[in-house]
């Protein structure tokens, strides 16, 4: 590893500045569970280090009207949080798929999402909790949808002097407050290995449900194109119709449309398209078991 | 070989005692070169090509040389004794005017922290000319194929001979393609009359990719210089002579110049016999007059180590209705990287010789191509030439309905059936093996547990049977009694898996004391005996009869001793509780204590106790291994999840049954990743595009099922107290029993290692709509 200069701020502000002074020859760092072996293998070698993990606004998750979770907030956090486990499921099983127990204890869903990997876990769920990135910048505060956060492989919309602060999130409906309408989610993902491994293909689906129809449905795919994506003409296909088995078959083709794969050392084209299909079926199945359950 | 009789069971062979190496490796207590830091150390690192195959046109370290902290910057132009074409890996230090594989080594530099060694690598610029490359073996075989090699390189067979493997005619008429390497030629009866009367004749092809080792130390090393000009290498070697040849060798020094110090070994699996690192470093060392230490990346080590072969074998094999063999034709490739070195003959011998064909044709050759060269891994070729022969054993059972294990226990070689080479089988347990394989619950009871398959998902047993001849090595061991009457035991024997433990028990049980009196060292190769490599499934077979030679030698001067001392006939003495006595006269007797004081006494006359031994072998112990795999697999994914694993294998006799079992399930994993997940997977460029851990998949605990382990003693004549190699049958029968266990569960016969869930799940998507 190259050597670097190290600064240690104490609030966002603080950051952003330090951020602004060294421009894109920093790097943030949070759990560096994505960060250090990039160094170590000599594919990044910044001249500075931001530490983000004096900064007490990016940690915790608060539940309220939403979620919103800190960017510094962890895995092994979302993973074991009683409330995630109960309304952002989708949330939940993402977090719980990230490397192993002893990386989740240390990477954060900042990081997760700020080093932009197509196969990031956490990034289809909260794509498809509809949560928005809070980002701070020397000017304030702004808001992204997450859908729009990503731009390409490892590129986001965060300016070199910009932060991400936390994801922001509408809680999905269940009873009893919400009447008729029960949401459930689920991420699902495929690799070779059951533990410190990359997604091949990976699918998150939220469904809500009325009176026996789908009145919203979320489905976002990863490891399928340059950025985790939506697959939009499944959802249009699903909304305002019941979920039967043929629908949710065919929402599953429609998925495959959205899906861009390339070949890699992880999986082929075909097998990824292939995967789209079936990994889609399945969360769409288990999100709508978990909407009724 | 007989065994003197102890007069009483003392505590040693056939106990299972934990390796008192252990507590401290997992808590991390252990010293590894990497943690040895002399003062005035310097840290070494290595740019290395990024191309695989490239003219090298021009190179400026002046920059590198300029940043403060370096110490030195070394191409081949300053190294005096590399001089046109290295003659192996170990003599290719550095690059000269040519790269042949992506990874290899151009430049070198010694700086005070590994940061500024990184650094300097940056502001080295090196100019390439790049030049097509051979990837594809199946290419490189073909006229035009870019060559790899210099003209006129010879084959490299001293990693054939290491193992002391197979014993075969040599290749006929060298080839004339340009990167065939080596050619082996085995043949019997005629084949062609054999396939036209033949009912059944089935064709595959099967290939398993290169694999890495995956010790979990990296390959690191630490030189210094003493002002005499000689040279001591702290190594993680599994073979400190061998790496003090090679190093002299390379350097142009005489061997006794160099002492090579074993330290703990984090593991080698064949991957650390052949030098590698080490010239590079002590020439780093020499010119900075400082101990300079290195120690390889993970990347590094895949990137470029030295991984076991791809091998590709197509078989094409016939048989009648009734199940009899008529005839087998194979072909193997084995590609070995830019240099020649990869065991050919063994591959080619255990296609002809494991069951009883009447007539085989199978030709061998090892390819080069532009990547790194080859090394062994945990009996070399054999589970990929397994993979390939169970696996079409497999096939022809199913396609005859035919029980499979009765088909392959009809055609099975035994004792004195004639191997391929025409040599005749040594004692073995294979038919035993494959019995109690086939006796085994998880077996016998496959189609009743297969009906409990869940929708959705479903389930397959697969069991395959593999071996491995065993090597062989002149090697030494000595033996001496301390003045407390405890044993000193000394070997050169570098201990990589729990080995010691093993050869003290031995001691303890030949010399007839328990084992908590013996003390074993692994010493350099300034004082230890010369010994041979700890590879090819032989440090207890060899060093375990130096052991067992050298405490029944000094059981022999002690006795000799005593019997002087007591006025007795050696023969009425026996040693009861570490006192010497006449049988019948309890009251008679001399400590061994005693006997330990006087040989180590001031103007005693009493000569000490140190006996020594030292064998050379000409008898292998062949060792088999059957592997029982029980699976579940999702069709839609292609995800198999293990439910059960069983490991039948034939030790001989287990000297030590704790760490036999500790060597069978590591030995099973390793073959399960073979099987599943693991490859080196390079583009067309030959450029490693999985080069770190995650996406270069060794299995982890949460991949596996309970791995069962049943011993099976089948004594070798030779072995100390019938013990045979148990080291590498463990790592053979996977791939063949995981590619049987989804031929039983889908009836799709899978020939490409590894058997991902994508070759599964496209596999019977194809079936599907075809």
């Amino acid at each position: 590893m190259r050597r670097f200069e190290m600064i240690l701020p104490s609030s966002v502000d603080e950051c952003v500045k330090a951020l602004a002074t060294h421009g894109a020859g920093a790097k943030t760092v949070a759990g560096g569970t994505d960060l250090l072996p990039q160094m170590k293998n000599g594919l990044v070698k910044p001249a500075v280090v931001v530490d983000l993990g004096g900064i007490a606004a990016l940690k915790g998750v608060t539940n309220g009207a939403g979620l919103r979770v800190g960017a510094c907030a962890t895995a092994r956090e979302l993973e074991l949080h009683p409330e995630v486990r109960k309304r952002y499921t989708a949330l939940a099983d993402g977090a719980a798929l990230v490397g192993s127990v002893q990386v989740r204890n240390l990477a954060t869903v900042g990081g997760n999402l700020c080093n932009a990997a197509p196969s990031a876990d956490m990034a289809p769920p909260l794509m498809a909790l509809e949560a928005e990135a809070v980002i701070a910048g020397p000017k304030g505060e702004r808001r992204v949808p997450l859908s729009a956060f990503f731009t390409g492989v490892r590129q986001t919309v965060l300016g070199a002097d910009e932060l991400l602060v936390a994801l922001v999130m509408p809680a999905p409906p269940v009873p009893p407050e919400a009447g008729l309408y029960v949401s459930g989610g689920s991420y699902i993902r495929h690799t070779p290995r059951r533990e410190l491994d990359i997604a091949v293909v990976g699918v998150a689906s939220q469904v809500t449900v009325q009176n026996g129809r789908c009145v919203k449905a979320r489905i976002a795919l990863a490891s399928v194109a340059p950025t985790p994506v939506h697959a939009t003409a499944a959802e249009r296909a699903l909304e305002g119709q019941p979920l039967t088995p043929e629908r949710i078959e065919q929402a599953a083709g429609l998925a495959v449309e959205a899906a861009k794969p390339i070949s890699d050392q992880r999986g082929s084209a075909d097998f990824r398209r292939h995967l789209v299909r079936v990994l889609t079926r399945r969360t769409l199945t288990a999100a709508l078991a978990r909407a009724r359950a | 070989m007989s065994v003197m009789k102890t007069t009483r069971d003392v505590k040693g062979v056939g106990l299972s005692i934990p390796r008192p190496d252990g507590p401290d490796k997992v808590t991390g207590k252990v010293q590894y070169v990497a943690d040895i830091t002399p003062r005035g150390l310097l840290h070494a690192k290595l740019l290395r090509s990024p191309h695989a195959h490239a003219k090298i046109v021009r190179i400026d370290v002046s920059k590198a040389r300029a940043l403060p902290g370096v110490r030195a910057v070394l191409t081949a132009a300053d190294i005096p004794e590399l001089k046109g074409k290295p003659a192996s890996r170990a003599h290719a230090v550095l690059a000269i005017d040519r790269v042949v594989f992506a990874g290899q080594p151009v430049a070198a530099v010694a700086a005070d922290e590994v940061a500024i060694a990184e650094e300097a690598l940056d502001l080295i610029d090196v100019q390439y000319e790049v030049l097509p490359a051979s990837v594809d073996p199946l290419q490189a075989m073909k006229p035009g194929a870019p060559p790899v090699a210099e003209l006129g390189t010879e084959a490299d067979l001293s990693e054939a001979m290491a193992h002391s493997a197979v014993a075969m005619a040599k290749g006929e008429t060298p080839t004339k393609a340009v990167n065939v390497s080596q050619t082996a030629h085995v043949k019997r009866g005629d084949v062609a009359k054999g396939f036209a009367e033949s009912d059944v004749v089935l064709e595959h092809t099967y290939r398993v990719p290169m694999v890495h080792q995956g010790y979990i130390e990296p390959h690191a090393v630490l030189a210094e210089w003493d002002r005499s000009g000689n040279l001591t290498l702290w190594a993680s070697t599994q073979g400190s002579f061998n790496t003090r040849s090679e190093v002299a060798d390379v350097l142009g020094l005489e061997e006794n110049r160099i002492k090579v110090i074993p330290v703990e070994c984090g593991g080698g699996f064949g991957g650390k016999i052949r030098a590698l690192c080490e010239p590079i470093t002590a020439i780093l060392a020499r010119v900075t007059a400082r101990p300079v230490r290195y120690v390889m990346t993970r990347r590094e080590e895949l990137e470029a180590g030295m991984p076991a072969p791809q091998v590709i074998i197509r078989l094409k094999t016939g048989v009648k209705k009734d199940g009899t063999l008529m005839a087998l034709e194979g072909e193997t490739v084995l590609e070995s990287g830019a240099f020649s070195g990869t065991v050919l003959a063994v591959s080619a011998v255990f296609l002809g010789s494991l069951y009883k064909w009447p007539a085989f044709d199978i030709k061998g050759s090892e390819v080069l191509t532009h990547k790194p060269s080859v090394a062994a891994y945990r009996a070399p070729v054999a589970p990929q030439s397994i993979f390939a022969i169970d696996s079409q054993m497999d096939a022809l059972a199913r396609a005859l309905n035919i029980d499979p294990v009765a088909f392959r226990a009809r055609h099975l070689s035994k004792p004195g059936d004639p191997m391929a080479n025409n040599q005749p089988w040594a004692s073995m347990g294979a038919p035993e093996v494959l019995q109690k394989a086939g006796a085994h619950r998880v077996w016998k009871e496959r189609e009743a547990w297969k009906k409990g398959a869940k929708p959705g998902t479903l389930r397959g047993v697969g069991l395959s049977l593999g071996g491995w001849l065993g090597g062989l090595q002149p090697t030494g061991a000595s033996v001496k009694l301390n003045p407390d009457g405890t044993l000193s035991v000394l070997t050169g024997q570098v201990d990589i898996a729990g080995t010691n433990i093993a050869l003290a028990q031995i001691a303890a049980t030949a010399y007839g004391v328990d084992i908590d009196k013996v003390k074993i060292t692994t010493g350099d190769t300034d004082v230890a005996p010369v010994t041979g490599l700890s590879a090819g499934s032989k440090t207890v077979y060899t060093v375990g009869v130096a052991v067992l030679q050298a405490a029944q030698a000094a059981r022999k001067q002690t006795f000799e001793i005593a019997a002087a001392e007591l006025e007795a006939a050696v023969d009425d003495l026996e040693l009861v509780d570490g006192k010497i006595v006449v049988r019948g006269v309890p009251g008679k007797g001399v400590t061994l204590q005693s006997i330990g004081k006087k040989g180590n006494l001031y103007m005693s006359k009493v000569e000490p106790v140190i006996a020594s031994s030292h064998p050379a072998f000409s008898q292998q112990a062949p060792a088999f291994a059957s592997q029982i795999a029980r699976i579940e697999l999702d069709p839609d994914t292609g995800e198999v999840t293990l439910k059960d694993f069983v490991i039948v294998q034939d030790v001989g006799k287990a000297i030590n049954p704790l760490a036999v079992e500790g060597q069978m399930q590591g030995g099973a994993v390793q073959s399960l990743g073979m099987a599943l997940t693991e490859g080196l997977v390079y583009d067309d460029q030959g450029r490693l595009t999985n080069p770190s851990l995650l996406d270069y998949r060794k299995l982890t605990a949460a991949d596996l099922p309970n791995l069962e382990t049943v011993i099976v003693e089948v004594p070798s004549p030779a072995g100390p107290f019938g013990a045979r190699g148990v080291g590498e049958p463990p790592i053979i029968p996977a791939p063949a029993a995981i590619a049987n266990a989804i031929a039983d569960a889908t009836g799709v016969r899978l020939t490409e290692a590894p058997l991902t869930p994508e070759r599964i799940a496209l596999a019977l998507a194809r079936r599907g709509a075809g």
